[in-house]
């Protein structure tokens, strides 16, 4: 089943075009890396699947409906530092934030059974063990892994991430890789993920996207990872460079990164 | 034997501590000072119509209406700015200028009114909109105040985790299903309704202070969410009733005396910062 279609997609905002004419399809089950440098639109089409921005023309559907009518099959995790930390919430009530909209819309009380489920989505993240402790306490990774167990808590089929490694150290990015891994393994979700470092999520990429307000290439990654293509976008400098059967790119906008924990 | 205005006026200082002590936090996490500015200012514009209404039809009871009434509408209109695009500070911005600019135009209408008609109980009045005058409130004045209190008390209640939702990530409360808009709509509903209902009793000029330190001052001291309820709660009921029986003593209005114990304890927390 198609999990995303595009055709002809143009996203605008105030009438102008922010993205222009995206085509492309994502099956069920697959991961697309959408790739792209600074005000490449990476982060609008985004928010246009996943309902949050509406001006557009052309075709868009998320399982064969209009965006905002696919809502409940969306989990949406956004960049954590976009969130307001002044807010004294703990990990466990930032996770439970994603089912207790199902119901109502006075939430005084969390509901137990929401409360098991927050745990257990923390454990699948591996966060079981800092619950109660406040979002804006934990470090970078944790809180982006927090995000993450908010977003399965109501069982999405499409999970969209905006920048999940951006701010990182090598450490938090292979501790949020691993639960990406996880969750593509295990639970066999739909992903688009936005990034501009896509060396670290090379491993669970099905499909690369490149734009730069347009559509640059599409494709699986040694289709589109290819230096005439990186070049195009990023500059003479930019190069693929291919590793012991693993591509790497260098676009100038990130570092390769060992496992010593060093950039290069 | 304590006198009769002494006691009224104590529990409407617990009514309104209680009130603002909840809602003072949510001003802060949601960033709504500016907002809270231009709510209070339209207060007065409300009452300024109020009292000229309130004179034309003798009845001074419409000052407080009018100034709810006002003051709801304006915060509507700010929440549609917001929609249609205006980030809440330009939409405040437009309003606010509009908002002064109408209450100077009202006080005109109103000092021509006034050289009509007898205006003693009124004069009382504008000068509790502007400084507060607690000890001057009725026995009407104080069962509004509790009972209209009581009602905004458990809306907010059964809805401040939405807030905090609200506050924390607007746009993550919308994708799980959620109406952030209902939810900012009911918030700016609160504040204003709220400040029509204790203006009399704090006083407009003091109002915004009142309204936003205890919660700044909680969430300095303390980061879980029960902790930092029962902080600005403390501080608003101890400032006030305090506030209250030292203005008994010295005749000097309460309101500006809690505005300055507020003042004070802020000032002394950032400095030891």
């Amino acid at each position: 089943m198609e999990a995303v279609t595009a055709r002809n997609l143009t996203v605008t905002y105030e009438g102008k075009p922010a993205v222009e004419g995206i085509t492309f399809t994502l099956n069920e089950g697959e991961t697309l890396l959408l790739l792209g440098p600074n005000g490449a639109g990476k982060t609008t089409l985004l928010k246009t699947i996943a309902c949050f921005h509406r001006e557009y023309s052309g075709e868009l559907r998320v399982f064969e409906r209009e965006p905002c009518e696919a809502r409940e099959l969306i989990g949406y995790v956004p960049q954590s530092h976009s969130l307001n930390e002044r807010v004294p919430l703990t990990a466990l009530e930032v996770v439970a934030m994603g089912e207790v909209y199902k119901r109502g819309f006075f939430h005084f009380k969390l509901p137990p059974e929401t409360l098991k489920k927050a745990e257990m989505a923390l454990s699948f993240v591996g966060l079981g063990e800092v619950k109660d402790r406040l979002f804006r306490e934990l470090s970078g990774g944790q809180k982006q892994r927090v995000l993450l167990a908010r977003a399965l808590m109501s069982d999405p089929k499409l999970l969209l991430l905006d920048e999940p490694l951006s701010a990182l150290d090598p450490s938090a990015r292979a501790e949020v890789t691993n639960v990406l891994n996880k969750i593509k393994r295990e639970r066999e979700v739909t992903m688009i993920i936005t990034t501009h470092d896509i060396n670290p999520l090379l491993e669970i990429g099905d499909l690369v996207m490149l734009i730069n307000k347009r559509l640059i290439a599409f494709g699986k990654p040694e289709d589109v990872l290819r230096d005439e293509v990186i070049k195009s976008v990023y500059g003479p400098l930019a190069k693929v460079i291919p590793v012991e059967k693993r591509l790497y790119c260098i676009t100038g906008d990130f570092h390769i990164h060992t496992h010593g924990g060093g950039g290069r | 034997m304590i006198p009769e205005y002494l006691i009224r006026a104590i529990l409407a200082s617990i009514m309104v501590s209680v009130l603002l002590g909840m809602l003072s936090p949510l001003i802060n996490t949601k960033g709504l000072a500016f907002l809270t500015h231009a709510i209070f200012h339209s207060l007065l514009f409300g009452a300024v119509l109020g009292m000229i209404l309130g004179l034309l039809f003798e009845n001074m009871g419409l000052v407080m209406l009018v100034a709810l009434i006002i003051t709801v509408a304006i915060v509507l209109i700010i929440a549609q700015l917001e929609k249609v695009g205006f980030s809440p500070d330009s939409a405040v911005g437009i309003v606010a200028s509009f908002v002064a600019g109408l209450t100077v135009l009202g006080f005109g209408v109103l000092y021509k009114v006034m050289a009509t008609r007898p205006y003693f109980p009124l004069s009382q009045s504008i000068v509790s909109y502007l400084t507060g005058e607690i000890f001057l409130i009725t026995l009407g004045d104080l069962s509004a105040l509790v009972f209209g209190g009581a009602v905004l008390f458990f809306l907010m209640l059964f809805l401040y985790r939405d807030f905090l939702y609200l506050s924390f990530d607007p746009e993550g409360l919308e994708s799980y299903g959620g109406n952030a808009r209902a939810y900012l709509m009911v918030l700016y509903v609160l504040v204003g309704a709220i400040g029509a209902l204790i203006v009399q009793t704090v006083g407009l000029i003091t109002l915004q202070v009142v309204a936003v330190l205890p919660g700044a001052i909680a969430l300095m001291v303390s980061s879980d969410v029960r902790k930092v309820l029962a902080v600005s709660l403390f501080l608003t009921l101890s400032v006030q009733l305090s506030s209250v029986v030292l203005a008994y003593f010295t005749d000097i209005p309460p309101s500006g005396l809690a505005t300055i114990m507020l003042g004070v304890i802020y000032g002394v927390l950032l400095f030891r910062r």
